[in-house]
């Protein structure tokens, strides 16, 4: 593999990326871990394109409700508009360059840039400016022309609010396409929906996205080991061992892996009966809005990534983004989904029970950090990033299944969803634009 | 920063005339002896200074604008620690598992302790105890964490020994700029 890496300029036109991942061993080089170069064109060919996770509604209520966060490494504002639409403003004022908003979320009636006092309104256009009478005669200036630039297409699926930087980008719902059955499991199990409880979990590791990223769409392998501990504080025991019947699905390099022989599994690591008599009990109005298949895997052990950078843990419930603020720098936020509908107690479990996993004090995410980090750092030797990584457990596992949509893998320990990961990964780093890019 | 220390410091206006020279001596040695309780990982000792109705509280930091009337923490929204003692045995349980990589080689802490002030507490045998903290960190060869804060306990005095009973702990940071907190502070 040595031998096939990209010259400087086949990295920089992208053309290198097939043989950064090398579909036919399973093996991955290791520079995608913290090359610079590798990291700028993921920020272009990945970030500006894909459809990514910004906020869910809940988050932005009422109008003038904006949260702040990234599309890569692009602070931007979500905003409730006046009409309840949502925008979807990048956070830089169009004069020089610096925020238009600090604050991480709130209720406002416009920006305004601190430097040189621009203003905008809700909907990104400029509303005004200091000294206006200046610019005013200055040919060429025109205010009605200027205003916070604007993701491309915005789009929501059951209350999870996405944007695209790139107008060719197909529909969200062909870009999430046949995982969106998989997402209902989450997202509708209940007619009334879900929001995000107050609050988030923002918190930075020294790590490249993808490991962690990796590690989510089915990393199964990890979670009887690097969690022991956690498990012993949580249940007095490990972890269950891994059963046959797990499964690792994939579509368009989104992954979900399940074993719903244990289908309140990860539910369990919260911590609270309640929670699993709320599953148990609601089990069969579940089958019946979304079939017993789907009911079973509610609470299951199991872990899932919307590809490129949003994770979620359907059991505990954490939702969370990767946001890539360097190819060595994660700044990750975490969320707690909760059905509207479920009682106060239930929501108030959720919160803490996931301050208690899923949190940077979390019994289980406490020894997660550590090993993505070193894996990053360690990656990066003279020595370490001459050898190729190894993703080939579980090759030869996929089985046709009818029930199921999408490419299915028989056991949950399994490289599967992280093969598709980065061939994904790599569809996208080589294509030139989104007509190169189709289904898989 | 002002506002959240300002919010920090809300009942830095009440005079702490009534707590004698004795008690406030016995509140700051009683918390500088946790401190190195914790520095040790002596967290047996540690849960011994607990009183069983402990409320650890650990809200997450907003950073929110100063006019925003929600305020930058609140007890409804996601907290570090929001436990109780069998919550915080649960933490203990992991931080002395053989497999709780993540302290193994152990973390090197210093809980640093100081602006002590004792004011009167609600309660008969109660007392109010504010401090700020700088909690270094240092793990494996070169990764290094420093928090500072601010805490407000409620400390209770029974049978002749004092145990905390309240502790509400605000770190000045909005993102916490490290990938864990496997700490208490």
């Amino acid at each position: 593999m040595s031998e096939q890496r990209p010259t400087d300029t086949e990295m920089l036109t992208g053309r290198g990326s097939t043989c950064w991942y090398d579909e036919q061993n399973a093996c991955l080089d290791r520079r995608v871990f913290w090359d610079e170069h590798i990291y700028d064109q993921e920020l272009e060919r990945i970030f500006r394109r894909c459809w990514l996770f910004v906020a869910h509604e809940s988050q932005i209520p009422k109008p003038g409700a904006f949260v702040s966060t990234y599309m890569g490494n692009t602070s931007v504002l979500v905003v409730r508009q006046r009409d309840l639409s949502i925008k979807v403003l990048v956070n830089t004022c169009p004069h020089r360059g610096n925020r238009v908003c600090h604050a991480e979320l709130g209720n406002a009636r416009g920006f305004v840039c601190n430097y040189h006092g621009w203003s905008f309104g809700l909907d990104g256009r400029m509303t005004g400016l200091h000294e206006a009478a200046v610019f005013e005669r200055t040919p060429g200036f025109d205010k009605r022309k200027i205003g916070l630039p604007q993701a491309a297409q915005i789009a929501t699926y059951k209350g999870l609010v996405f944007a695209t930087f790139d107008p060719a980008a197909p529909p969200l719902d062909e870009y999430l396409g046949a995982y969106r059955w998989y997402l209902d499991i989450v997202l509708d199990n209940d007619e009334r929906g879900t929001e995000f409880l107050p609050g988030a979990f923002k918190s930075v590791m020294r790590c490249n996205w993808k490991v962690p990223a990796e590690n989510f769409t089915g990393d199964a392998l990890h979670a009887g080991w690097t969690h022991d501990a956690g498990s012993q504080a949580v249940f007095g025991k490990g972890i269950n061992p891994t059963s046959e019947d797990g499964l690792q699905i994939n579509i368009n390099g989104h992954g979900w892996q399940v074993d719903s022989k244990y289908p309140v599994g990860n539910a369990a690591t919260l911590g609270y009966k309640s929670i699993l008599r709320y599953f148990r009990e609601r089990e069969p109005a579940v089958a019946q809005r979304l079939g017993a298949v789907r009911a079973r895997m509610a609470g299951a052990i199991s872990s899932a990534s919307i590809f490129p950078n949003f994770s979620f843990l359907p059991g505990q419930s954490t939702f969370r983004v990767w946001h890539p603020l360097g190819p060595r720098e994660v700044e990750l936020h975490a969320f707690v989904l909760v059905n509207c509908g479920a009682p106060a107690e239930i929501k108030e479990a959720y919160r803490k029970g996931n301050m208690m996993t899923f949190s940077p004090t979390g019994l289980f995410e406490i020894d997660d950090g550590e090993n993505w980090e070193f894996c990053t750092q360690s990656n990066r030797s003279a020595e370490s990033r001459r050898q190729p990584s190894h993703y080939g457990l579980g090759l030869g596992s996929e089985v046709p299944s009818s029930e199921l949509p999408g490419n299915v893998f028989r056991c949950q320990v399994n490289d599967a969803n992280q093969r598709a990961f980065y061939r994904r990964w790599a569809q996208f780093m080589s294509a030139k634009s989104w007509t190169d890019i189709s289904a898989c | 920063m002002d506002g959240h220390l300002g919010v920090l410091t809300e009942a830095a206006a009440v005079v702490p005339t009534e707590v004698s020279h004795t008690v406030s001596r016995q509140v700051e040695r009683f918390l500088y002896r946790e401190a190195r309780l914790l520095d040790q990982g002596d967290y047996d000792a540690w849960l011994s200074l607990l009183a069983p109705d402990i409320h650890y509280w650990m809200p997450v930091i907003e950073n929110r604008a100063r006019d925003d009337p929600e305020g930058t923490y609140a007890p409804e929204r996601l907290a570090y620690y929001d436990d109780t003692i069998d919550d915080l045995r649960r933490r203990i349980v992991r931080f002395q598992a053989k497999t709780a990589w993540a302290e193994n080689p152990a973390t090197r802490h210093v809980h640093v302790i100081s602006n002590v002030e004792v004011e009167p507490g609600d309660s008969p045998g109660e007392v109010v105890a504010h401090s700020v903290f700088v909690n270094y960190r240092s793990r494996s060869e070169r990764d290094e964490v420093v928090l500072f804060g601010r805490r407000r306990d409620v400390l209770r005095h029974r049978d002749g020994v004092w145990l905390l009973a309240r502790r509400r702990i605000l770190i000045a940071q909005n993102v916490l700029l490290s990938k864990n907190l496997n700490v208490f502070l």
